[in-house]
């Protein structure tokens, strides 16, 4: 449905996408993740056809969108950050506006707005001007005016923002309603998010596409490693941990009076090491406090992408 | 068209929902009603609306910018220029749209001052023939300035910038056209040439002819396209934000 090929965007001598390969397919939610400033928001406005690519192209259902974005353009519902708005208009208003501007016929602008309105649970306040409106409404607002064109593709930039927590979880459910059978894509620097919401993600850090694929296959990723975090009072135990076989590493925080807190690494592929752990520091003569292994999370992963992408001499 | 008109008819709610459009319409009538007492509206005068189109043409100079210099610049700022350049219509439909809307308000702003008119066929016998060359005048002229003023808007983000770009650089035309050009100063050869393209140039001047009910096809020509130009360059000025 999306197909971006050496994807490319510069402001003046700044890369802000550097020659980013993707494909989307059809029916997918897909999470756009990475830290602020690594070219999410610049990537979807060269899909909506905002931005021209410098190098590279980007194709929605076929359409190049150097050559005929329009043909794109009315394909996709976009909500840009911050929910853009004209705020001296009446929600209902402004929807028959976006739904007359995307060329929905006169006789069904109607049912359309209706449904839109419906579906962000906006009914209510349909004839209130949207300045009048709280952040959370406007959001919806927005998210509807995205809607209201039945847009296969729905590319929603930071769409919980701003919001406070039930509001978040509300346009969450909308989206996982919205999924069905349309291609949506939301960017976001917020990993719950993805986890809850998206079927895909593509993780970008410094301009490039540093990782993508499910959410498991992702995980499975940072699994490389495992990671078992210690309590005990054997000041002795990191030698005689480090023995134990399929053990990486052994790093250990300031002590907090006679207990000292260790992280143990387990080596790639290496099988549950707790066991063994705990065996080795009884043997010292220690006692444990704590011994548990950390699930392999998605967080590690983008830490650890961050990490590596940044700067020389910047990071830390 | 359809892009264009629904472009204009919000922009045209925008007018009537924003204090600005009525203040400035309450301001040049008040003037308008009271030049046409103290100058038109007399025995013995001729039934003209000379003095209420000669003030029309050059208060436009200042009023038209202050019209426009809310269309890009408030979208720029705000954001919402994002939603419009990604709706599947050209640039230009935006420009247009928009340039539609603020002659529209323009006509509207007009539209009273044809009480005058009825005055005069009551107590005159007006020369419909002049009066409409000077109404067409007084718009082809605010049909410029809301072009130049539109690109302006199209450059900055702020409006008191973009109101001030548009009235300077009507300033300078005027200074420029009215003999600030030394052209004295120039090789002998070339003042003439310099003397009649300054002359062409002079917007008050063809204005002059509008008002005394002179009608040139050349003044309509150097409207209509000075117009068709601004807007182009605005079209383009904004087409540009796609690729820097």
């Amino acid at each position: 449905m999306i197909t971006a090929q050496r994807l490319t965007r510069k402001f003046g001598r700044f890369l802000a996408v550097d020659a980013v390969d993707f494909e989307i397919p059809r029916g997918q939610v897909v999470g756009f993740l990475g830290p602020n400033g690594a070219g999410k928001t610049t990537t979807l406005r060269m899909i909506c056809g905002y931005l021209r690519p410098t190098a590279g192209s980007v194709h929605v259902d076929g359409h190049d969108m150097a050559v005929s974005p329009r043909r794109g353009q009315r394909l996709i519902g976009y909500l840009p950050e911050s929910a853009p708005v004209y705020a001296e208009m009446r929600v209902q208003e402004y929807l028959a506006f976006r739904a007359r501007l995307f060329g929905v016929p006169r006789a069904a602008r109607r049912k359309a707005i209706d449904r839109a309105m419906g579906q962000c649970s906006l009914v209510d306040v349909r004839r209130r001007p949207i300045h009048q409106l709280s952040k959370g409404y406007r959001q919806r607002v927005g998210l509807a005016a995205a809607l209201v064109h039945e847009p296969p593709i729905l590319v929603l930039d930071e769409p919980t923002s701003g919001l406070d927590p039930t509001q978040v979880r509300q346009v969450r459910a909308l989206i996982r309603e919205l999924a069905g059978s349309r291609t949506i894509l939301l960017s976001t620097h917020n990993l719950a998010e993805v986890e809850l919401t998206c079927d895909r993600i593509l993780m970008f850090a410094r301009g490039r596409l540093r990782a993508s694929g499910t959410i498991d296959e992702l995980r499975g990723a940072a699994a490389g490693e495992s990671r078992y975090i210690v309590e005990c009072d054997a000041a002795d135990a990191t030698a005689a941990l480090k023995a134990i076989p399929g053990v990486g590493r052994v790093e250990s925080a300031a002590p907090d009076g006679a207990w000292y807190r260790l992280t143990v690494i387990g080596e790639n592929g290496a099988q549950d090491l707790r066991e063994a752990i705990a065996r080795v520091i009884l043997k010292t003569g220690g006692s444990v406090r704590e011994l548990h292994r950390e699930a392999p999370t998605l967080e590690r992963l983008f830490v650890r992408i961050v990490e590596e992408t940044e700067p020389e001499g910047a990071a830390g | 068209m359809r892009a264009v008109a629904t472009i204009a008819g919000r922009e045209m709610r925008a007018y009537f929902l924003s204090p600005g459009g009525y203040v400035i319409g309450a301001l040049y009538l008040l003037v308008n009603g009271w030049l046409f007492v103290r100058y038109v509206f007399n025995p013995g005068e001729v039934a003209t609306l000379r003095p209420i189109f000669s003030f029309s043409m050059m208060a436009f100079m200042l009023i038209c910018p202050a019209v426009t210099m809310r269309v890009v610049s408030e979208e720029l700022r705000l954001g919402t220029i994002e939603t419009l350049l990604t709706a599947p219509i050209r640039t230009a439909d935006i420009i247009i749209g928009k340039y539609a809307a603020s002659l529209g308000f323009l006509v509207l702003l007009l539209a009273p001052t044809l009480v005058f008119v009825i005055a005069l066929e009551i107590y005159g016998r007006p020369d419909y023939g002049e009066l409409l060359c000077g109404y067409l005048g007084v718009l082809l002229a605010g049909s410029v300035f809301l072009a130049s003023g539109i690109l302006a808007s199209t450059l900055t983000s702020s409006q008191v910038v973009a109101y001030l770009i548009t009235v300077f650089f009507w300033i300078i035309v005027l200074l420029a056209t009215k003999g600030v050009l030394q052209t004295d100063l120039l090789p002998v050869a070339w003042q003439a040439r310099v003397d009649d393209f300054v002359i062409a140039a002079d917007p008050e001047l063809r204005l002059r002819d509008f008002a005394i009910g002179l009608f040139d096809s050349g003044n309509f020509i150097y409207f209509g396209s000075l117009t068709i130009v601004l807007l182009i360059a605005a079209a383009r000025s904004l087409e540009t934000r796609r690729w820097s």
